[in-house]
């Protein structure tokens, strides 16, 4: 027995001193560390060059697939310019992006730099997980005039900035030129309203060969949103204080996309939810559908209607052309280990270069004024121009209050309810404005 | 040596397991039943002791109730055809037949398949307009998205990625039962069903016994299946949603992951309870020798 603990105090003698060795080595390297960060100032980085900093590497967080070339061209452009810098572009797709990130916030462990919604920006400003950049604007580092549309302000919290605006989106019509062509019916112009949209949905869909004219589909933003603002409806009283669902103009517009899926002249949500409208849409099955301008690069991605469609303005409704307009930020981690450099990296992101690229790529209507046209350019054979024209009247996303993450996410529970046909739409939409009043109640 | 120092050496042994199963297992079941009771903000760094109060919320969501009882119908329906079937290939597969090791690894296959990947094949399947099932029975029905076919559909999944396992498992209980007994019997003239009645049916008992526990249990928590194939959207959800799920979307998608953690809190005793009640009934049915 003695022989054991002998031999087990030699072991623990060696591991203590291997483990010291090591901590000395790491200790060494840290005050190396120290030392250079220290001595980094801005200006120092800029003139440094990169050769005497160490090199890292910052992660930049993203939810749309369609983006990342974009993204990682960006990325590129911004190593060049700082070789000790290198950024990785990670995609987690927005059906997991914010369960993904409401873990990674209280555990400290939110990427450097990532893409911000309105909906979700005052839960992670409130909670301090955002890096204010407030003292960098006032320092003139960054110049949130530069920003389309007032979109600067979005992220915004009591006085203090937290994110630089990174793109714009509003919301089209996209139509399959070849289904218009044979059934020898003029494409969607300026001048459609709601029952034009509706009788030529009817008049284009042929359900026995599985041909529809509209994807009635259940989506907000890109979707209902439209026709209740169109309607003269609310989604949220301006104020943000009571639900707007279960005004009679709301209940109408949303009854009229319904009446779509009753006329056949839309699939029926159950065969929306085996296949996404978007992808019946891209297969050319569908005729007409809304979509966000951020998608228009999925929808250029199939070979089966690429050159056969096009883009037409939102129809026009009761009292005006509704549209949602919301725009991204890009906003970076309060607990990051390389805030200087994800500093670099965010005002990169920010800079006319950066939305160059942005548009170039097709990626998204960039959010720095005078850039927008190189976007609509990028895809000349299409109308991108609708987006940017709708952008003058739209509506700002409805986010921007603590209860919307909450309502959101029950919303569509609700309404698949009343989309499935399992309830009346009236007393759907009636739900989800009890539901929504209640969420803003409890977030009080 | 003495036997303090082999007791140490044992726990030293154990210990990976022991902290893995402290870590990822004791400490998370202990911190949801503490959870249970508190109202978090800010993603659960700031807490509000409430007591019940979550609870109650729960006894009175009528929701709960349906989500107990869609996940009590899936157990009833899934753990006995389960049970049945696998039993059923188990014993065919005892057989001396030709190719029977192939046969064994075509039934187990679907275990080792990637649950996400199995998932996606069976929404193609069950799809209303080009689906192979549709297509075969000559029908329109709208298998996952029908509230009358979606539970049925969710149980012939979960069945058919538990047979694998459990067969296997059953397999190794039939290759424990000693063969004289087999040759006694039929010395006294036993054939076919009498003898699997008689003897091989007493005697996986305890195999049979163990399988139900871990097919209960496992049953209770179905969700996997729920959020790949019924999916949020679907209007047949409400209708198969289980309490895992239902925990799911309260702590994941509504942030509210102390009222998630009530009802998950609520589904361990129901295991608890269960569990308790297989074990009082196995002197009922189950045979050691």
């Amino acid at each position: 027995m003695i022989m054991r603990k002998k031999s087990a105090t030699t072991a623990v003698g060696a591991l203590l001193a291997a483990s010291l060795a090591l901590t000395g080595c790491g200790g060494n390297s840290n005050d190396g560390n120290n030392a250079n960060g220290g001595a980094s100032s801005p200006e120092a980085s800029k003139a440094a060059g990169g050769d005497s900093q160490k090199s890292v590497t910052i992660s930049y967080t993203i939810w749309d697939k369609n983006q990342q070339p974009a993204m990682e061209a960006i990325a590129d452009a911004f190593t060049k310019q700082n070789p000790n810098i290198k950024v990785k572009v990670d995609v987690i797709p927005w059906g997991d992006y914010w369960t993904k990130m409401s873990a990674a916030a209280p555990a400290g462990t939110l990427p450097d730099v990532f893409w911000m919604h309105g909906g979700q920006f005052i839960k992670y400003a409130s909670g301090q997980f955002l890096e204010p950049i407030t003292d960098k604007v006032q320092a003139g580092e960054i110049d949130l005039n530069n920003y389309a549309a007032n979109l600067g302000s979005i992220y915004t919290l009591d006085g203090q900035n937290y994110g630089i605006p990174k793109d714009f989106d509003t919301i089209g019509l996209a139509y399959n030129k070849e289904l218009f062509d044979q059934a020898g019916i003029p494409y969607p112009d300026d001048t459609w309203d709601y029952a034009k949209l509706a009788e030529v949905a009817k008049q284009l869909s042929q359900p026995d060969k599985g041909i529809y004219g509209f994807g009635a589909k259940l989506d907000t933003q890109a979707g209902y949103w439209n026709d209740i603002l169109a309607n003269g409806g609310h989604i949220i009283s301006d104020d943000m204080t009571k639900s707007g669902y279960d005004e009679p103009a709301t209940i109408e517009a949303l009854q009229a996309r319904y009446q779509m899926i009753l006329d056949k002249a839309s699939p029926t949500h159950q065969q929306m939810t085996d296949t996404d409208a978007v992808e019946m849409f891209k297969s050319g099955k569908l005729a007409m559908i809304f979509d966000g301008s951020w998608d228009n690069g999925n929808l250029a991605s199939s070979e089966i209607i690429q050159g056969k469609y096009d883009w037409a303005p939102l129809p026009k409704g009761k009292v005006k052309r509704g549209n949602i307009i919301n725009g991204l930020g890009n906003v970076m981690s309060a607990k990051g280990k390389h805030k200087e450099e994800s500093w670099q990296f965010l005002k990169f992101l920010g800079s006319k270069e950066a939305a160059d690229i942005t548009a170039q790529m097709g990626a998204a209507i960039p959010a720095f004024n005078g850039t927008q046209d190189a976007w609509v350019k990028s895809k000349p054979e299409l109308n991108l121009k609708v987006f940017i024209d709708q952008a003058a009247d739209a509506t700002p996303y409805p986010s921007g209050s603590k209860s919307y993450p909450v309502w959101f996410a029950k919303e569509s529970e609700i309404m698949s309810q009343a989309w499935g046909g399992a309830i009346s739409v009236e007393e759907g939409a009636k739900k989800v404005a009890e539901m929504m009043n209640q969420a803003i109640a409890d977030a009080k | 040596m003495n036997s303090k120092s082999r007791y140490a050496w044992a726990y030293m042994m154990i210990a990976p397991t022991l902290i893995g199963t402290l870590v990822f297992w004791f400490y998370p079941a202990v911190y949801s039943i503490y959870l249970g009771f508190l109202k978090s903000e800010n993603f659960g760094l700031v807490n509000h002791w409430v007591g019940w109060a979550n609870y109650e919320r729960l006894f009175k969501d009528a929701e709960f109730w349906q989500n107990l009882r869609n996940t009590m119908l899936y157990v009833v329906l899934f753990v006995p055809s389960t049970i049945v079937l696998s039993t059923f290939f188990a014993v065919l597969l005892n057989a001396k037949i030709k190719g029977r090791s192939v046969y064994r690894v075509i039934y187990f296959l679907p275990q080792v398949t990637m649950a996400a990947a199995a998932a996606m094949v069976w929404v193609i399947i069950f799809a209303q307009d080009y689906g192979l099932l549709n297509s075969v029975l000559g029908t329109h029905v709208a298998w996952i998205s029908d509230k009358r076919f979606a539970m049925y559909a969710l149980v012939a999944v979960g069945v058919w990625g538990a047979i694998g396992f459990n067969m296997l498992l059953i397999l190794a209980g039939l290759q424990g039962i000693p063969r004289p007994l087999y040759e006694a019997a039929e010395l006294d003239g036993a054939v076919g069903f009498r003898k699997f009645r008689s003897i091989t049916l007493p005697l996986l008992t305890p195999t049979l016994f163990f399988t139900s526990i871990v097919l209960v249990i496992g049953a209770t928590q179905i969700f996997d299946s729920i959020y790949l194939i019924i999916g949020k959207t679907n209007v047949a959800l409400p209708s198969v949603r289980s309490l895992v799920y239902a925990y799911y979307q309260n702590s994941f998608i509504y942030y509210d992951q102390n009222y998630g953690a009530a009802i998950v809190n609520v589904l361990l005793l129901i295991n608890l309870i269960l569990t308790g009640f297989q074990f009082l009934m196995q002197k009922k049915w189950v045979v050691y020798d």
